[in-house]
């Protein structure tokens, strides 16, 4: 299982939990696995065309996530970082 | 340039710093720094960037002081509610350090005057609350070869990076597109108010690094802090080379109106609905036999909490797989928890072809205040 930190403005969507588990050889498997268990976060962050939305970052540690079938290590923490918009 | 008994005895502690000494003061006497926002993140950058004796500080802020402000704003103080921003900050500023020159613009940033304004200025603090601004103002720094700090803040997290010309990439390399209505501001979600004081002190750290030239500033590192764990992150992120604006190819080579601008959009803000005309809206179709769509864009959680009768949810990221709910030819409403998601709605309709679509101006939290004050309206998280 891969920990998975949740940004802020997502967290309606895990019962406000910072930090989930999911698992997946990639990132699509990991974010299907995140839907199932909590309906309707994928699509805050993948939009129809399969692409990661503008406002959405993906990391698997420090590293920005490009392709959604980039593999994961079981050791990899993944990062979802919504751009935040207050001052 | 030399720096007068005054100045050598107050900033002291800086002359102290090998690293900084007289020629490092000498650069922060020289430098210019724009602070866009006089709210949470201005209000102790400004503070921390005059103490530091920045010889040109310019505040930019259109707001007047409130009440809900002073929990975090530490700029203001009670008797100050209902002053201009820019001009009471512009006061408290010079009180800390008359050896400065600080410059108040009480204006809204826009496509219009952005490029004008920050050309002036060497950095630029963005403290602004809403995306669109942020998108204007990083746009403006990479036209205008300046360098950027951008912080952003919501509930107990907050983000920050820089932007410097020709060493990294821009906002946009990290975030291409704005998402105005997906992503809540405090007055939507609320705020930890010290928040922004750990976040606004970081930008003046990195804005005193970069004039300076000390140390590693966040160039190609988004920072993260969480204030309920006290953790810091760190993310790498690389210049895109198909970035908008300072990509291989830029597409955009002059600031945009329309939904990135001017804190206003290609709406017609005039034609919002106030509470009571949607209420006579929804009595007359009722008694008229007539049809009115009401659309509620916040999220399943909101609505469940409190709703308008008749209203139906569909939240804002839903609505370009759901246009088919929503009849054609019909009135249709949209409203939110503020009226800041229902106007994105509503650009997003036009777009679809909903010719006759409006919204509620000020949303439910107007409506609990104008029609019904039993009404509960959950918070935006």
């Amino acid at each position: 299982m891969n920990t998975v930190r949740v940004a802020s403005p997502l967290r309606s969507y895990t019962a406000g939990a910072a930090e989930v588990t999911a698992s997946g050889a990639t990132i699509a498997e990991l974010l299907a696995g995140l839907e199932r268990a909590h309906p309707g976060i994928r699509f805050r962050m993948i939009d129809e065309q399969d692409r990661i939305r503008p406002h959405i970052r993906i990391f698997i540690g420090r590293r920005e996530v490009k392709r959604l079938d980039e593999p994961l290590r079981t050791s990899d923490e993944v990062h979802l970082i919504c751009a935040l918009s207050g001052g | 340039m030399n720096l007068s008994a005054s100045e050598r005895e107050r900033y002291s502690r800086h002359l102290l710093l090998p690293e900084i000494g007289a020629a490092g003061q000498a650069r922060l006497k020289a430098a210019r720094v724009l602070v866009v926002g006089a709210g949470g993140l201005g209000s102790p950058a400004s503070l921390y960037l005059a103490a530091a004796g920045v010889g040109t500080l310019g505040i930019v802020d259109h707001d007047r002081v409130d009440l809900s402000n002073l929990q975090r704003q530490l700029l203001f103080d009670t008797g100050q509610i209902g002053a201009s921003k820019a001009l009471a900050a512009q006061t408290r500023l010079r009180a800390l350090n008359p050896q400065i020159d600080v410059i108040a613009h009480d204006l809204e940033l826009c496509a219009d005057n952005a490029m004008d304004l920050l050309r002036e200025y060497d950095y630029v603090l963005d403290g602004s609350d809403r995306l669109a601004t942020r998108y204007l103002v990083n746009d403006a720094c990479v036209l205008l070869k300046r360098t950027l700090i951008s912080a952003a803040i919501h509930r107990f997290e907050g983000q920050a990076m820089c932007y410097v010309p020709d060493r990294g990439p821009c906002y946009r390399c990290l975030f291409p597109k704005s998402a105005e209505g997906a992503v809540p501001n405090c007055a939507e979600a609320g705020v930890l108010g010290v928040l922004p004081g750990v976040l606004g002190a970081l930008q003046a750290t990195e804005a005193i690094k970069l004039i300076l030239g000390l140390g590693a500033p966040l160039v190609g590192r988004l920072l993260t802090y969480d204030a309920l764990a006290m953790q810091w992150r760190e993310f790498h992120f690389a210049r895109r080379e198909d970035c908008a604006v300072c990509g291989t190819n830029p597409t955009i080579a002059s600031l945009q109106h329309g939904v990135e601008a001017c804190g206003a959009n290609s709406t017609d803000k005039s034609a919002r609905l106030t509470p009571r005309q949607l209420r006579s809206l929804i009595d007359r179709a009722a008694s008229h036999g007539t049809a009115c769509t009401v659309v509620d864009v916040r999220e399943p959680r909101e609505f469940a909490a409190g709703h308008l009768a008749d209203s139906v949810n569909i939240p804002l990221a839903d609505l370009p797989r759901r246009w088919a709910e929503i009849p054609a030819r019909v009135p249709l409403v949209f409203l939110c928890r503020s009226g800041r998601r229902s106007l994105a709605a509503r650009e997003l309709a036009a777009r679809a072809g909903f010719e006759q679509a409006t919204d509620l101006d000020g949303g439910l939290l107007a409506w609990a205040v104008v029609i019904e004050p039993e009404m509960t309206v959950a918070p935006f998280e």
